[in-house]
This record gives C-alpha cells, sequence and structure tokens, in this order.
C-alpha cells in the first residue's frame, strides 16, 4: 500500500533526482539511528545507511518502484543498526528487496501515517492534533484559531498525547 | 508511561512538524533510566511521519557522499590536512623532519591511494580520534568511480629515441624506516 508521502518520492526517482531523494530522508535516517542506537554510535551508522542508499540508487536499484523509498529506507535502517556490531556485515552484499516480500513491520510501516492517526480522533480533538502535530502550532495559537479557551487546548493535547502514545505502542 | 516521557515525546512531535532539528540524543538524555521506554516510540513515530524536504545541508551531505569518506569526516570537523599530519607526528612521537612524508602518506590515505589495512593502529587511533568516526568507516569504499574512460591526446610527432628502462632492474628496495612502517606495514587479515 502506498501513501501520499510516496508521491514525491516516485517523481524523485523517476526523475533521477536521486540526491534530492535522498537529502529528503537524512535527517530522519540520522533520527532514527540515533534513538535505535541510543546514541552518538548513531551518527556513523546513519553515515553508513545513508552510504549504502546512495549506492545502491547509483547503481539503478529501485526504479522499478516496486515498493516505496520509504519501505526500502526502513529496512535498510533496521539492517545496518541490527548488523552494526557483527563482523564483516559491510563487505555484504548490496541491500536487495527484490524477490523477498518484506517482513510484518514493513507492512505496518506502510500502512499508517501520522495524518491517519488524527483523521480517527473524535472532530474537536481532531482539529487540534491537526494544528499540533502536523502543523507545529503552540496552545496558545491553537486556541486563537480555533476560537477555544486555552484550556480547552491544553486538555485536548494532553488526551492526544496519550492517544499519540498508545497509538506508538500498537 | 510516565508524564514527563509524554512531554517529552509531544515536544519532539511538535518539533517534527514545526520543521526543527528533533535532537533524538538530547530527549532520550532527558528521559534518564526511561530512555530504553522512549526510544521504541521515537522511533514508531518517524516511521509514520511525514518525511521533511531536503534542506541545504542534506543536500550538500548527499552530493558529498561521492568523496572517500575519510576526506568527508575531516572536512566535516573543519580540519585541515595539517592538523591531522600535526597530530600523527606528535601522537607517534615522530621526528620534526618526518613530517612532509607523513603528510604524503595521509593524503595517499585520504585519497583511497592507500591500502588502509597496512596502516598502524597507533595512527588509527589518532585519525578516529580525531575525525571522530570508526576506521571502518573512514576506510570504506567511496562511490563507484566515473563511467568515462581517461582521453590522451595523441602525439603525431612523438618518436621514442631512448631505450627503455626495465624498473625491475633498478636498486633493490631500501628497508622500511620508522614512517614507513607505520604506513606501509603488513597487511591485517
Amino acid at each position: 500500500m502506498r501513501d501520499a508521502r510516496d508521491a514525491e518520492d516516485e517523481r524523485l526517482l523517476a526523475e533521477g533526482e536521486t540526491d534530492r531523494l535522498l537529502a529528503g530522508w537524512v535527517e530522519t535516517i540520522q533520527d532514527i539511528c540515533v534513538a535505535k542506537m541510543r546514541g552518538p554510535v548513531g551518527e556513523d551508522v546513519a553515515q553508513a545507511v545513508c552510504e549504502r542508499l546512495w549506492r545502491e540508487l547509483k547503481a539503478g536499484r529501485h526504479r522499478d518502484g516496486r515498493y516505496p523509498f520509504r519501505v526500502i529506507v526502513h529496512s535498510v535502517t533496521r539492517w545496518v543498526c541490527r548488523g552494526w556490531y557483527e563482523p564483516g556485515w559491510q563487505e555484504s552484499e548490496l541491500f536487495d528487496l527484490d524477490g523477498a516480500a518484506p517482513d510484518e513491520s514493513e507492512a505496518v510501516v506502510v500502512e499508517v501515517t501520522l495524518e491517519q492517526f488524527v483523521a480517527t480522533l473524535p472532530p474537536g480533538d481532531g482539529e487540534v492534533a491537526a494544528l499540533t502535530f502536523l502543523d507545529g502550532l503552540e496552545p496558545g495559537e491553537i486556541a486563537t484559531r480555533l476560537d477555544k479557551k486555552p484550556n480547552a487546548v491544553y486538555q485536548a493535547i494532553h488526551r492526544n498525547a496519550k492517544k499519540l502514545r498508545e497509538w506508538l505502542e500498537e | 508511561m510516565s508524564p514527563e516521557l509524554e512531554t517529552l515525546l509531544d515536544e519532539l512531535v511538535r518539533r517534527h512538524a514545526r520543521g526543527e532539528p528533533l535532537d533524538v540524543e538530547g530527549t532520550l538524555r532527558r528521559a534518564g533510566d526511561d530512555a530504553d521506554e522512549l526510544a521504541p516510540l521515537i522511533e514508531a513515530f518517524l516511521a509514520r511521519a511525514p518525511r521533511r524536504g531536503p534542506t541545504p545541508a542534506s543536500l550538500r551531505f548527499v552530493q558529498s557522499l561521492d568523496d572517500p569518506p575519510m576526506l568527508r569526516a575531516r572536512v566535516a570537523k573543519a580540519l585541515k590536512v595539517d592538523d591531522v599530519v600535526d597530530a600523527i607526528v606528535a601522537e607517534c612521537e615522530l621526528a620534526p623532519d618526518a613530517r612532509p612524508r607523513v603528510r604524503r602518506y595521509y593524503q595517499q590515505l585520504e585519497g583511497g591511494i592507500l591500502d588502509p589495512t597496512r596502516v598502524a593502529a597507533s595512527v588509527w587511533d589518532v585519525i578516529t580520534g580525531l575525525l571522530g568516526r570508526s576506521r571502518a568507516l573512514l576506510s570504506a569504499p567511496a562511490g563507484p568511480a566515473p563511467a568515462s574512460a581517461p582521453m590522451y591526446r595523441a602525439d603525431a610527432s612523438f618518436h621514442l629515441q631512448e631505450r627503455l628502462v626495465v624498473l625491475s632492474a633498478a636498486e633493490p628496495p631500501s628497508p622500511l624506516d620508522e614512517v614507513d612502517a607505520l604506513f606501509l606495514g603488513e597487511p591485517e587479515g
């Protein structure tokens, strides 16, 4: 399953703008690696992930669009993080999703998005969640935008934070 | 999950929405002993959140991925070749007159010309300490070489008038000195 996030990646891949494609993922890769590796070694791991993805893109891999580039990014990131301390992993073949189905966790990655989570919330809380999680507004700005009392916005933010955590734990 | 962790996660999500740096490392540090509980949630969030657009810095980073990794790491640290050379000379306790040769060897290593497995561990310790990257990353091969073949200009007036000298008949190689031994030692493994 594909979502709105994949359309721009597919366009960049089709037009050969592989540097812009990977550049859009660099920060996410770095943040995930730091979270997975629990510290600055994540920066090293992220560099290895980016180097591997770059080599694959330059070698023409993934152009067939069989899997969204997002799935490939997360798969390679997981694979490099998992093997980081195993001797010899850097000498292994280029990562290749062709011929192998993504694992179940990848299917989860493909199917759920932050926008979809926001859409599951009750209308009032959903409005606040969209402005908080998607637009990054502060509570005061949200209160003004929605013409609500600040206290009501704070309560909605509190409820949404709890639901977000539960959703991420699923 | 404690309210503090929920707050940290909420702050991170908002920073993401505002397009600010997430500072995952700082966030996990603030979580203290609960970092192991928070980290998977951050991972799950990043897997589901919209990706950000490319920044000039991330674009420069990707375009630099074709450079040799050691050069890239040195530039990222805003260090000059001489800074690294000075550190190697000092840490390996070499004489000052060895510096030009150390510089030559280092540049060959950085450019991917010198076999990294022949470089002594003491030199690698200096380099990895200074550049803040592991040896495996610094000595990883750079991207593929350009596809175009080299071009030569043909000189129609060229005539070979001297006899070729067989290089192997030259003087036997001199034994390795201290500097050579640091950069041209026995390959590992």
